[in-house]
């Protein structure tokens, strides 16, 4: 599942993941992604933006923690944000990891090939 | 009390069933003087489900009992072998009923 | 242009609006955090896109933009009028950067490229200033350590020592998956798994990491590397690498600092290969006498630094992670939330629908020809999901008018600060939807309007005091639906429309009579006469030589209409009323000798038969009410006589009432408007043509002008002393029904 309110962003990762043979579930912000969970969707990760409108990166993490299917899931986070406190604070919420935006295809498949189980 | 019980768990060893794991492995450590595990039907295991397999024998240690899994599916047996646990789980590995499995 | 580009251009413009939109709000409520969270949430996926579309000017100028807008909104910058107006003027610069993108130009060109270092400038003067010590909290401030394996190309072995953290599978991660990823560094030739930490059964917390791995790694990754696969737990799990050729003495250190019990630890040590048992003993046993002297520290104290402890910063990976860019083959989105659509794949789907409307009208009077009963109703049923699918076709091309609305924040804000007017703008029925085609071409009339009322409409604050009204002027933007029309509305409170000086002008300008009597409304109207002016000076805002007839000509291009209501002293109001949409309407069938015409539904209000209507009247009484009517035929010059009984078809347009006399009544009808051709584009009373199912062309009938002729040629009937400017027009038929006011 990917959760970005950049359309340049789910495009460019979805195209990246696509090619690699994964099946990427979109979402364009929080609120639709929560839909999709509480509908119970399977998802083996969560790649998500932080700074969106209306629910944020770190509500939605926390609200996906809270639901039993998901609670162990990989999350995530992309960020720009080199500040660490940032990271922390979503970690906190419950998220595996981050993604510095923008990454090289290399860069995102790695990542995402750590903390798959 | 040396009674012979075979335990055999369906689930997958993992995060999601830890907790209800961890009670079903300990009973079953509790009710058997002797435990033996099938894991064949273990589709996945992961750091979880390692962990209550440690615990086990740990347990097993301390109460002076055994417990032996005497059933591997494919993916505890490389589990088990990746984190080079074989010695430490004391069993034998390669079990030709677990192979035909 | 790839997919990818065109996307991130359109979403760029859409975040430069609602950076426009809060830049514009800030000024007002310059405390509003979400605000201003939103404005730097929208400079931020612009320059986050940028640098997936390697578009590397916008990215660099964004950069400095974003840097400023972080200031502020960690409150370490006050909002400051300049401030905006700078701000304003990155996000114009901004948009001129993604102009350049999208005509695929390499890079702005030199003009360009200076303004935007000047813009760059003062941002830089803004944050260093100002913010002071802020701007150099936005540099990352990690500590960098020199990492002393980095980039060493090695055969032998690294040895990794890592105990997790107690919440790592609550974060959703899983120890062996690390290990796992080491092993595609490289080889893992020996691995312990340290279990120790594990409590006994009633402490233990199943979903509770206790593990623990000494791993030997044959790699010739770099130590940068093998950290960056711990980065996401650095902070929690407690990690040493040893790089290959350690001496003997690294390790014992290590053995000492890990929690396990050191002789368990050696051997394991020995197991994984690092040491050798004899290292070992003799190690532990040189430490253990070190310990029992004193001074212990002083022969260990090298060890620090060559070993690679928890400190070391990974902020070079992180570094070389930013600067790289993503690399993008082939594009194929699938967005399940929001598809972005190119407007001519639209177009031609709202172009075949049309055709599907006309091919099953054509088979449905086939089948209602053949009287067979079953294919009648197969066909209606056909038809109602054609009309679904129609009204579904035209759905996806309805956009809200709120975008085109608030452009004009920014105008209203320029525009007052260049007269030194106050103004405010109010904008309502933001929600309201129109055909996406509509509302492109709505944008230059609106802004007409909008400035001739900040221009002209709203007095100077003095005259404002004076008569009584608050200084602030207000204009006010509203739409809404009504009846199948869209109705926008511009007013002021301003002074409203002169109409002596108005009548003046037109008398002046040879538009009417001196003698004749004219309504209020009337005069109003006679603004959007063409060459009518009543500003004696020229502003440099509404006198570009358009003129508000040039509005009216506009509107009367999207089959709609303009009208100006004023109260002196109070204020003037326009406004427009527009059809929905441009394409499709639903039209109500009649028959006029062998020739068809359609009247949209929208407009019919009821259908009256009517024997003998005396000929020499034009109006007939409708339950008490007089409702003056037009012949079709008579405006037509139709052949042929009309029957004994003729049917009234009463229409309505703003307001008025009026009547068309036809010989027969057909029923309703799906049509699609094929425009005239430019032949026939001055021809009034005629909104466009459709082609029947028989295949015969209807013309379509302009429902608006032709309530203008009749309700007007009536007046003039009933009160012979006024000049009608209109009648002329009647005269020669239908030829120029707006010339007349």
């Amino acid at each position: 599942m990917l959760v970005d309110d950049s359309a340049t962003i789910l495009l460019s990762i979805s195209s990246i993941l696509g090619k690699a043979g994964y099946t990427v579930e979109k979402a364009a912000n929080a609120e639709l992604a929560m839909g999709k969970f509480n509908a119970g969707v399977k998802i083996d990760l969560l790649i998500t933006d932080l700074n969106m409108p209306g629910m944020n990166g770190i509500e939605l993490i926390t609200e996906v923690r809270k639901l039993p299917a998901y609670k162990f899931v990989p999350i995530l986070f992309l960020t720009t944000e080199s500040q660490q406190a940032r990271k922390m604070e979503a970690k906190a919420a419950g998220a595996s990891g981050w993604i510095v935006k923008p990454a090289t295809a290399d860069e995102l498949l790695n990542t995402i090939k750590l903390v798959l189980k | 009390m040396t009674r012979s019980h075979k335990l055999t768990l369906s689930d997958d060893l993992t995060i999601y069933h830890a907790v209800e794991q961890k009670k079903t492995l300990l009973a079953g450590l509790a009710a058997a003087g002797d435990l033996k595990l099938d894991l064949a039907q273990v589709s996945e295991i992961d750091t979880a489900g390692l962990q209550l397999l440690i615990l086990l024998k740990k347990e097993a240690r301390a109460a002076g009992k055994r417990v032996s899994i005497v059933a591997h599916s494919k993916a505890v047996r490389s589990a088990i072998e990746f984190c080079n646990l074989a010695a430490e789980l004391g069993d034998p590995l390669v079990d030709p009923a677990a192979d035909a499995a | 242009m790839d997919e990818l580009t065109s996307v991130y251009i359109q979403e760029s413009r859409e975040q430069l609006a609602e950076m426009e939109a809060g830049l514009l709000r800030l000024e007002q409520e310059p405390d509003d955090a979400d605000n201003i969270n939103a404005i730097f949430r929208a400079a931020h996926t612009i320059k986050g896109g940028s640098g997936v579309v390697e578009c590397h000017f916008i990215e660099a100028f964004t950069h400095g933009v974003e840097n400023l807008l972080d200031v502020l909104r960690n409150g370490k910058l006050a909002v400051s009028g300049a401030l905006a107006t700078l701000l304003l003027e990155c996000c114009d610069h901004m948009g001129r950067l993604v102009d350049v993108l999208a005509a695929q130009s390499p890079e702005p060109d030199a003009d360009l490229a200076a303004r935007g270092d000047a813009l760059s400038e003062r941002v830089r003067a803004n944050l260093a200033g100002e913010a002071g010590q802020a701007s150099l909290a936005l540099v990352d401030s990690d500590d960098e350590v020199e990492s002393p394996g980095g980039g060493v190309v090695t055969t032998d072995s690294w040895h990794i020592s890592v105990r997790f953290g107690r919440n790592l599978l609550r974060g959703g991660m899983d120890s062996l998956s690390f290990i796992r990823y080491l092993a595609s560094l490289g080889e893992i030739i020996g691995i312990e798994t340290i279990a120790d930490a594990i409590p006994a059964a009633e402490e233990m917390d199943p979903e509770s990491c206790y593990l623990g791995f000494e791993i030997r790694l044959q790699t010739k990754a770099s130590k940068a590397d093998i950290e960056k696969v711990f980065d996401f737990v650095r902070d929690e799990c407690e990690l040493r690498i040893l790089p290959p050729h350690s001496k003997v003495a690294d390790y014992l250190q290590l053995i000492k600092e890990l929690p396990e019990d050191s002789m368990r630890l050696g051997e394991m040590l020995v197991r994984c290969g690092a040491l050798t048992q004899a290292e070992v003993d003799h190690g532990l046993l040189a430490q253990n006498v070190l310990a029992a002297s004193a001074d212990a520290a002083e022969p260990l104290a090298p060890l620090g630094e060559i070993l690679i402890g928890n400190k070391v910063v990974h902020k070079e990976i992180v570094d070389a992670a930013v600067a790289k860019q993503a690399q993008v083959g082939d594009k194929k989105a699938r967005d399940s939330q929001l598809v972005r659509v190119h407007a001519d794949k639209l177009d031609q789907l709202i172009d075949l629908v049309g055709e599907l409307v006309i091919a099953g009208a054509s088979a449905n009077m086939l089948a209602i020809k053949s009287r067979q009963s079953e294919l009648v109703e197969t066909t209606s049923v056909l038809s109602r999901l054609v009309e679904s699918i129609r009204d579904s076709a035209l759905q996806l091309r309805m956009v809200q008018i709120g975008d085109t609305f608030t452009r004009f924040n920014r105008v209203v804000r320029d525009v007052s600060k260049d007269l030194g007017k106050e103004i405010e703008l109010v904008i309502s029925g933001a929600e309201t939807e129109l055909d996406k085609t509509v509302v492109e071409k709505i944008g230059d009339p609106l802004m007409h309007l909008v400035r001739n009322s900040l221009d002209h409409g709203i007095e100077p604050a003095a005259l404002r005091l004076a008569r009584g009204k608050p200084a602030c002027g207000r204009v006010s933007l509203n739409a809404y639906h009504d009846s199948g029309i869209i109705v926008i509305e511009v007013a002021d409170d301003g002074g409203g429309l002169n109409r002596d000086k108005i009548r003046a002008k037109a008398i002046e300008r040879e538009l009417i009579g001196a003698g004749d009597t004219l309504s209020d409304k009337e005069i109003n109207n006679l603004i959007f006469e063409p060459g009518f002016s009543t500003v004696d000076k020229v502003s440099n805002l509404s006198g570009r030589g358009v003129g508000m007839d040039v509005v009216r000509r506009n509107i009367l291009g999207l089959r709609g209409t303009v009208e100006v209501a004023s109260s002196e002293g109070q204020g003037a109001t326009f406004t427009i009323r527009l059809p929905l949409t441009l394409a499709i309407i639903d039209g109500f069938l009649v028959g006029v000798g062998k020739s068809s015409y359609v009247i949209p539904l929208d407009s019919v209000v009821e259908c009256i038969e009517h024997k003998n209507l005396s000929g020499d009247r034009d109006f007939l009484n409708l339950r008490g009410e007089a409702l003056p009517f037009v012949r079709l035929r008579e405006l037509f010059e139709s052949e042929g006589h009309a029957p004994a009984r003729e049917s009234i078809v009463v229409v309505q347009f703003a307001g008025r009432r009026a009547g068309i006399v036809v010989d027969q009544l057909m029923g309703e009808f799906q049509t699609v408007i094929k425009p005239l051709g430019r032949m026939f584009a001055n021809l009034r009373g005629i909104g466009g043509s459709t082609i029947l199912g028989s295949g015969e062309v209807a013309l379509i009938l302009d429902v608006a002008a032709l309530v203008n002729i009749v309700t007007r040629s009536e007046e003039a009937r009933l009160l012979p002393n006024r000049h009608a400017p209109a009648s002329t027009a009647l005269a020669s038929n239908l030829s120029a029904v707006q010339s007349g006011r």
